[in-house]
């Protein structure tokens, strides 16, 4: 029995969110998220072109009967441009929840604490669903959560690089004081670290590149889906602890001499 | 009139934010506005009127993480 994934007022039988950036074409990205089996897209919310005479639209290849699209306030550097960016999308007709990210540094692309906490505030106060993205800082965890936000965001590694779960022990201490649903967010670069995130305990696993720029983003994707289901049901099914020395699976007593 | 929109300089004549979509081939149903930094919702396309100088920010979907 998999008990769904509740983020404030939406609810999800899938605990893998998946983006829909850097892929070759809508084609495979299409097709990745299929396999993937995810439930929740991000999109980002740019200027028209308008030297721009191409069609083709990103939104045409999104089932939204299937699939909630999460808006991100990608590439805001305060907490100005990520709550009017969080504005314009629902402007644009996406539900009013917000994958919010302020983001402090070009190079590394982490998160600006300080200016993602005054977003939420503002966003929260309006009636936005917020999905906060942050770094593995246990107090800002707590205080995003603190300000309202309905789930905290913090990255494995960052954006891209594909490194995994870098410090397990910071987002392992992020759960134990959560009451909000923890998501890792960022730095997936394999199944396994995926899987390890839901180890955890996280509550979902949230990841763009690692599916995207995968020499086969289908299989990879799909290998994504396995990985989250795989290590949730890890999570729930109480591990063996560690142990220094042997504990033997077959019986000591009765062997032949 | 002088219109700032997406950052770049515009000389254009259009009432209201409706006649300018439709100038710049732009779907109404597909793009969200902001004016002079306020949201403009799609039912005020219409009755939005713009004036010299305004700043616009006209913005659609596209792919992110």
């Amino acid at each position: 029995m998999n008990e769904t994934l509740k983020i404030g007022k939406f609810e999800f039988n899938s605990r893998l969110f998946i983006g829909t950036g850097k892929y070759e074409n809508f084609e495979i990205m299409k097709k990745a998220h299929e396999a993937s089996g995810a439930e929740v897209v991000t999109v980002a919310i740019r200027r028209v072109d308008l030297n721009d005479k191409s069609d083709k639209s990103l939104l045409s290849y999104i089932d939204t009967d299937k699939i909630t699209i999460l808006p991100n306030t990608a590439a805001c550097f305060t907490a100005e441009e990520a709550i009017r960016t969080a504005r314009l999308a629902v402007a644009a007709g996406l539900p009013n929840w917000v994958k919010l990210e302020v983001i402090g540094d070009k190079k590394t692309l982490m998160p600006d604490n300080e200016e993602t906490l005054k977003a939420t505030r503002v966003l929260v106060k309006e009636g936005f669903t917020v999905l906060a993205y942050t770094n593995d800082d246990v107090v800002y965890a707590k205080k995003l959560e603190d300000a309202g936000a309905s789930a905290v965001m913090p990255l494995g590694a960052p954006i891209g690089s594909g490194q995994g779960i870098l410090n397990p022990n910071n987002i392992k201490i992020i759960l134990e004081q959560a009451k909000v649903p923890i998501i890792v967010d960022a730095g997936v670069g394999t199944a396994s670290d995926s899987t390890i995130a839901m180890e955890l305990g996280a509550d979902g696993v949230l990841l763009n590149t690692g599916v995207a720029l995968a020499k086969d983003p289908v299989r990879m994707a799909k290998a994504m889906k396995l990985a989250v289901e795989s290590g949730r049901d890890a999570y729930l099914s109480g591990r063996i602890p560690k142990k220094l020395y042997a504990s033997a699976s077959s019986p000591v007593d009765g062997t032949i001499k | 009139m002088k219109l700032i929109i997406n950052g770049n300089e515009k000389e254009l004549d259009c009432e209201n934010i409706i006649n300018l979509l439709n100038s710049l081939n732009l779907n109404k149903d597909t793009v969200a506005v902001e004016l002079n930094k306020e949201i403009v919702h799609r039912q005020d396309f219409d009755n939005t009127k713009l004036n010299d100088n305004d700043k616009l920010e006209i913005v659609k979907v596209v792919g992110g993480g």
